[in-house]
């Protein structure tokens, strides 16, 4: 794990952990925040499934993803991390993606390097901290200057590879779409990670990678966000993963040997 | 070559996945049984006239309505959610799926691509 390293974009967030009234000021501010990233279907959605989280007695609820960065597209999900038994989706109409874990498996994930974890404390929005596992979570990734470690996104690319392939094969361009874009959106965060870049939403990989100088990784990605690609064209775009997993041969071969 | 119909792709999906269970892996076995239940929904919806449009839980959706009209022996709403947020764990956050879980998944999305199959 190496030191972490401020990008552009104020990858650790100010030290809002440090007193009762700034983290206070922090969970109005992300309040607010949700409020107005979302449109009023959505909020009726995130509502819904905070009273769920209370009932279940969670300790903890974040909104991530592109609606927290104010990203989203057509296809995107509505995020949450969730600290706590998972609430029920039922009834709720859109595209819901819920992380739930105990608080014990969230110190694991962030002690582990876990970018998820890194992603809600930086960036989401909390929207309650009933027990102040996330601010607990800020002052550990603030003062002891976390930084996701990358090791298991490059071992996972090429499963990531060869379902995307699987999919291409035997022609259902639908799902070969989704799965070329999970394994692109993960070969960007792996890159942008590498380099000292925290990965902000999926739509703004491409650029983040454009500023890193991964122009081909920058184009595909952009293009299965945004259009929809015919199976040949998914194919070409999956080789933009060929100087990704040449680096994380490179990588492996540089860590020391087991034996 | 003409496409393959939603039909013949949940028909694949579901051999594919049963294979990846017999191969003990669980995270391809998942992410076969999702699609196989999605094309089988999707295939079925569209012949009944039932938006499904791109999105997974319009999809879920379609699958309650699928079986409120009669469509499917079985609600298979909760099936495609949970199938839907056991791969996204998998795929991105590194959870591994629970082998018998998957296996009761598997015999219910073989009675939804049975479903779909009764229908040319």
């Amino acid at each position: 794990m190496k030191s972490a390293t401020r990008d552009a974009h104020g990858a650790v967030a100010p030290r809002d952990w440090e007193s009762d009234a700034a983290w206070r000021e922090r969970l109005a501010r992300d309040a607010r925040r949700a409020d107005v990233n979302q449109t009023p279907a959505q909020r009726r959605v995130t509502e819904v499934l905070l009273a769920r989280a209370h009932d279940l007695d969670a300790e903890a609820f974040a909104l991530t993803g592109s609606t927290a960065r104010s990203q989203r597209t057509a296809i995107s999900d509505l995020d949450y991390h969730v600290i706590g038994p998972r609430p029920s989706r039922a009834g709720l109409a859109d595209e819901v993606d819920i992380v739930a874990t105990d608080a014990g498996r969230f110190w694991e994930k962030l002690r582990s390097g876990d970018d998820y974890v890194q992603w809600t404390l930086r960036f989401g929005c909390v929207l309650f901290d009933r027990t102040g596992v996330f601010r607990e979570g800020m002052r550990v990734l603030s003062t002891e200057r976390l930084w996701p470690d990358t090791a298991r996104k490059h071992a996972r690319l090429s499963s990531h590879r060869r379902q995307a392939q699987r999919l291409i094969d035997l022609g259902d361009r639908d799902a070969a779409q989704e799965q070329v874009r999970a394994a692109l959106t993960s070969a960007a965060r792996a890159v942008l990670l590498d380099v000292g870049v925290f990965p902000l939403s999926r739509t703004e990989l491409p650029a983040q990678l454009d500023a890193i100088g991964r122009m081909r990784l920058a184009l595909a990605l952009r293009a299965v966000i945004d259009e929809v690609l015919s199976l040949p064209e998914l194919a070409a775009q999956v080789e933009a993963l060929d100087a990704v997993e040449q680096a994380t041969i490179a990588i492996s071969r540089s860590l020391p040997s087991r034996a | 070559m003409s496409p393959k119909s939603k039909r013949e792709l949940a028909r694949q999906h579901l051999e594919t996945a049963r294979a990846d269970l017999d191969g003990e892996r669980y995270g391809d076995a998942l992410n076969a049984m999702f699609h196989a239940a999605e094309a089988a929904v999707v295939w079925l919806a569209d012949r009944h006239g039932i938006e499904t449009r791109r999105l997974h839980w319009v999809k879920a959706e379609a699958a309650e309505r699928l079986h409120a009209a009669g469509m499917t022996g079985e609600d298979h709403g909760d099936l495609l959610r949970d199938l839907n947020q056991g791969r996204k764990d998998y795929w991105y956050n590194g959870e591994e799926p629970d082998p018998d879980e998957l296996r009761e998944h598997l015999a219910a999305v073989e009675t939804l691509v049975l479903d779909a199959e009764v229908l040319r």
